[in-house]
């Protein structure tokens, strides 16, 4: 699918595919297109061109149809300020035509929330918790969750994750778009990220890593060798008798040269996800340069 | 080395920091003020302008003096009229109380949108998270609304002078102003109670209900001082009573100027104080409390627009009530005075030929008319506010489709104009009919419907825009209706090309009950709105849904 807004492109050529009882999430900066994404999945806007389908219906032919299995979670919450929140939940749960009581009951307790208080006077945590509360309730096939934990103490967030963690087990498809790494490398079978509408990575976190580089950081008592011209090895820099390098692609002719030399410790590790996300962002994550000029 | 901090450069040199909510409330309010200070005093010009050409003789004068400078109950309406044999007293009579009245609601809504609204919204709290303290913001934001207020009486001023100075008017530059100062009073006073009561409530369209009570108690305490049984001192204890008691051109007192601008310091000084005394986003009065019902809760896309369109369906539906009463009991008094006279051609070239009580329900019914097309605009405007506050997205992401929301909210607002017209049709018939007016039931009821057809006319055009461009409802549906008020009203007074006429939708509608509703035209207006709202529809289910 692609979307234009004018002479602005918001998503470009965009393929993907999330399989069932997967929990896939949608990694992007702010303005990247994952909240464009998921208006075109549900039908809130068009694409320019292109099409998609959940579970085997058009989302834009047949809408309603496609919707009776999904619920869907918006990462701003605007909902009726005069309407209390059970009356939100009552309506919500009718709309979507199906509804779990013990389960909505349930959710009530774990996050915490008094339905019985006008949906004005919630904070934002609040709303955000009434729409989680009302998109799981609906034990729905499909869960499309939008920035789902913005406004969340870290409590509801854990009470979160574990309700994801059911849906997983009761094999129901999760779309998670997230700014929070930890959020998705804890829950997500597979990552996409997106940049600039343009869907720059996708596949499982292993994948991703082994595809990505490797920290390694080697003490040595002796000379420390000359890592520059090892193959695979990026970027290597000394301080005193510790060396630090990336390495991408096989380890093993470092290691030989490692082998030759008086190693007294070494240290390696798989970059994180958040390491993975700036690594398409590059310039993002380089340092300021230092004015010129004294201040 | 640490890299220089990010160097602090002024916003704007020459403005202070210290008075951004002032100048962000006055851009707002100014231009507000400046639109209603252009129909202020085309309102103000047109009323002269057509005493002049309709009254010539001085025995036509008389008559119209006559006939209401002694009238108790069109008094109680309109206040009493004094020197109609004038131009300046005739201008008086046929705009001011109108005018201050419109004034009033202007302040009302322009002060609640601009102080409760923007904490509604959440903007509020940026503001005030700054140098600002909620006292010194809820005090800028008031002079702000002051600028806003010096607008509206500016133009209106310019426009009453300049008016003035035609010679067939001849209305002094002085009195003019001090004509403008009293039409704007109420809006001045007004703006300072929105204030007031934005602190009271706890959401937008609270502060707005309280501040029309306030509104609402004053013009009925005013009316019982005007109404000739003996209880004239009452009007000192209303604020539109010390605006009439200005007597602009007739007989100018700046006394009254005293409680307005002392009214007009207190109020808005208890606003500053309980802005400080109260959470950001609370209120001072307890919300109301929260029932849940499940009978009464809404389950679906239907359930959901009957709620949220309620109340002000039942506030608009008083108030139409409340100005169908009042038309009717001047009924017979009123009616007396077209015979004869000049007025006669106009009621004539409003489409309401003939005299007597049919020939004055006519008009009456005319003004009913423009009442319900407002009704039809706010609910296409609150439409499009459910799309562009992204609530309708938890709708449309569930299994509701786009058309089935938007046929639900169209015939959820065409039953509410029906209801409208039935309301204008059987009170109007209760005042007259209290009056012993001698007007029939199914004739009076019969014209209250025929009022619906312009308003449903109105509804499909703004469902039209709503499809197709919904950026500009708001503006869009707005002008249809100003400018088919305006054409009726320039249609009235002077010769206007019959096919300019024919794009106002009020033109269209026949005046009953001075004549027979026509069938042919109902179907037109009708079959429009209907056509309009398809295309609007077909649009709607097409397009992306549109924020602000």
């Amino acid at each position: 699918m692609s979307k234009r807004y004018g002479s602005t492109s918001a998503l470009e050529g965009l393929h993907l595919e999330v399989t069932r009882g997967e929990v896939f999430g949608y990694l992007g900066p702010n303005g990247a297109g994952k909240t464009t994404t998921i208006r075109l999945l549900l039908g809130l806007a068009r694409p320019s061109a292109g099409r998609a389908e959940i579970f085997g219906l058009d989302c834009q032919s047949r809408p309603v149809q496609a919707h009776r299995r999904l619920a869907y979670v918006a990462g701003e919450v605007n909902l009726w300020p005069s309407l209390t929140g059970a009356e939100t939940l009552h309506l919500l749960g009718r709309v979507q035509g199906q509804v779990d009581p013990m389960y909505r009951d349930k959710l009530i307790e774990r996050f915490n929330l008094d339905p019985s208080k006008r949906v004005r006077a919630y904070s934002k945590g609040n709303r955000q918790k009434l729409v989680l509360i009302a998109a799981l309730m609906s034990r729905a096939d499909l869960l499309v969750l939008d920035e789902p934990t913005s406004g969340l103490d870290p409590l509801m967030e854990q009470a979160f994750r574990h309700c994801i963690h059911e849906a997983k087990e009761r094999n129901q498809t999760v779309l998670l778009s997230s700014h929070i790494m930890s959020e998705v490398e804890a829950l997500c079978d597979r990552v996409g990220i997106l940049r600039e509408g343009r869907l720059v990575e996708m596949g499982t976190l292993g994948e991703m890593r082994h595809l990505s580089t490797l920290t390694v950081e080697a003490t040595f008592d002796g000379t420390v060798p000359d890592l520059s011209r090892v193959p695979g090895v990026i970027s290597p820099i000394a301080q005193g008798r510790v060396v630090r390098c990336q390495v991408r692609g096989s380890i093993e002719p470092l290691l030989k040269v490692l082998a030759a030399s008086r190693v007294r410790e070494l240290l390696s590790r798989e970059p994180s996800l958040e390491e993975l996300f700036l690594a398409h962002y590059g310039p993002i994550a380089e340092p300021e340069k230092a004015p010129t000029d004294a201040a | 080395m640490l890299p220089n901090p990010v160097a602090l450069v002024p916003a704007r040199a020459g403005r202070s920091p210290g008075t951004v909510i002032a100048r962000l409330t006055a851009r707002k309010a100014m231009r507000s003020g400046l639109l209603w200070g252009y129909i202020f005093g085309v309102v103000v010009g047109s009323s002269a302008i057509s005493y002049a050409t309709i009254y010539k003789t001085q025995a036509e004068r008389n008559q119209l003096e006559a006939a209401f400078g002694s009238n108790n109950a069109t008094g109680a309406l309109f206040g009493p009229g004094s020197q109609l044999q004038t131009v300046a007293g005739f201008t008086v009579y046929k705009s001011f109380m109108t005018l201050i009245i419109l004034g009033a609601v202007w302040g009302l809504l322009t002060s609640t949108r601009l102080l409760r609204g923007e904490e509604d919204s959440g903007r509020w709290e940026l503001l005030v998270s700054g140098r600002a303290t909620r006292r010194s913001a809820t005090a800028q934001a008031l002079l702000g609304l002051a600028a806003g207020g010096a607008t509206l009486w500016a133009i209106t001023a310019l426009i009453t002078a300049v008016s003035g100075r035609y010679s067939k008017i001849d209305i002094a530059t002085g009195p003019a102003l001090f004509f403008a100062v009293a039409l704007v009073a109420s809006a001045i006073m007004f703006l300072a109670v929105g204030a007031f009561t934005s602190q009271l409530a706890a959401t937008r369209r609270q502060a707005s209900a309280y501040a029309a009570v306030v509104l609402g108690i004053s013009y009925a305490t005013r009316m019982v001082a005007d109404s000739g049984i003996g209880l004239h001192r009452l009007i000192w204890v209303s604020p539109l009573g010390w605006v009439e008691e200005l007597q602009p051109l007739t007989a100018p007192q700046p006394l009254p100027l005293i409680p307005i601008v002392a009214f007009t310091v207190v109020i808005s000084a208890v606003a500053v104080l309980l802005a400080g005394r109260r959470d950001l986003g609370a209120s001072i009065l307890p919300d109301r409390p929260a029932h849940t019902s499940r009978v009464l809760s809404p389950s679906g896309p239907l359930g959901l627009t009957v709620r949220l369109v309620r109340s002000t369906v039942i506030g608009w539906a008083v108030a139409i009530a409340a100005s169908a009463l009042l038309l009717g009991l001047v009924t017979k008094g009123a009616s007396g005075a077209i015979s004869g006279s000049s007025l006669k051609q106009v009621f004539t070239k409003l489409g309401s030929p003939g005299v007597g009580v049919d020939a004055y329900l006519g008009v009456a019914f005319l003004m009913v008319a423009v009442l319900i097309a407002f009704v039809a605009n706010g609910q296409i405007i609150a439409a499009r506010a459910e799309e562009s506050g992204g609530r309708l997205d938890h709708l449309f992401a569930r299994p509701v489709s786009r058309s089935q929301w938007f046929s639900g909210r169209l015939l959820v607002t065409a039953a509410a104009l029906l209801g409208c017209g039935v309301i204008a049709g059987l009170f109007t018939w209760l005042g007259a009919a209290s009056q012993h007016a001698g007007v029939r039931f199914t004739s009076v009821m019969s014209a209250g419907l025929n009022i619906v057809p312009p308003a449903v006319c109105i509804l499909g055009i703004g469902a039209l825009v709503l499809g197709v461009w919904p950026r500009a409802t708001s503006i869009a549906t707005y002008g249809v209706l100003g400018w088919s008020l305006l054409t009726e009203i320039i249609g009235g007074i002077g010769s206007v090309n019959h096919w300019v006429l024919d794009t106002s939708v009020f033109h269209q509608m026949s005046a009953a009950p001075a004549v027979a509703p026509s069938v042919s035209a109902d179907a037109g207006l009708v079959a429009i709105g209907v056509a309009s709202a398809l295309i609007g529809g077909i649009a709607f289910n097409r397009r992306d849904l549109a924020s602000e």
